[in-house]
């Protein structure tokens, strides 16, 4: 696929930022990601390859903007739906659900 | 199976996805091939910048799923992967040094022999 991903070779993104090498996770829901992705891949419902093409087959905009675990994030979303494992409406429920309860703890 | 145990082994040292299948080798170390002007939809791991290009054979890896056809759901299509080495002249351009170069590891399908050149 000759995505986003396939970037050698590009000119304009500038240096690598290599200041924060250190830093395996920015935050602590990328560190969950990590988690998510490895247990929920232990169940056998894709392969690494399908998990990469489900990455790379994001709009180009979408890849670009957000951080190397939200990749992971989409990916997974986009698998499991494929997978039939969840629906669409599972996940926007879950996200509502979600976001109500932030809310209201932040209240 | 994946168990909670084998978790931190895995996180530290990584795994293989290598075969114990032999298939035939199309290529052999030091031979020269040239890359495959493919684009496909799906999953590959041959790099835009690298299709049509010119390398050596450096090394044979075993034998490997096909990501290509692995990410397509088609099944492992097991092959050769190979350590390819391609001058950077070859692949960047007059700007570069001749004596730099990029190495990749590439599976049968993506590569031809010098007698198969495209027209």
């Amino acid at each position: 696929m000759n995505g986003a991903h396939d970037c050698g070779g590009m000119h304009g993104f500038g240096p690598i930022d290599r200041c924060h090498e250190d830093e395996i996770f920015h935050a602590a829901w990328e560190q969950r990601v990590f988690g998510l992705l490895w247990a929920v891949g232990a169940h056998g419902f894709w392969n690494i390859d399908e998990i990469r093409q489900a990455m790379e087959g994001m709009h180009p905009n979408h890849y670009l903007s957000i951080p190397y675990f939200e990749h992971w994030l989409s990916a997974m979303e986009r698998l499991l739906v494929e997978k039939e494992v969840v629906t669409t409406a599972e996940l926007a429920a879950a996200r509502t659900r979600v976001t109500q309860e932030v809310h209201h703890v932040d209240a | 199976m994946l168990t909670p145990d084998r978790v931190p082994e895995i996180i530290r040292d990584g795994f293989s996805l290598k075969l114990d299948e032999i298939v035939a080798s199309k290529f052999v170390v030091g031979q020269e091939i040239i890359t495959k002007n493919i684009h496909p939809a799906g999953h590959t791991r041959l790099p835009l910048y690298a299709r049509s290009k010119r390398g050596t054979i450096m090394m044979h890896h075993g034998v490997f799923p096909f990501p290509d056809s692995s990410a397509a759901g088609a099944g492992p299509n097991p092959q050769n992967v190979y350590c390819v080495r391609f001058s950077a002249p070859e692949i960047w351009g007059d700007n570069t040094h001749p004596l730099d170069a990029i190495y990749l590891d590439l599976w049968d399908d993506y590569l031809l022999s010098l007698k198969e050149l495209p027209r």
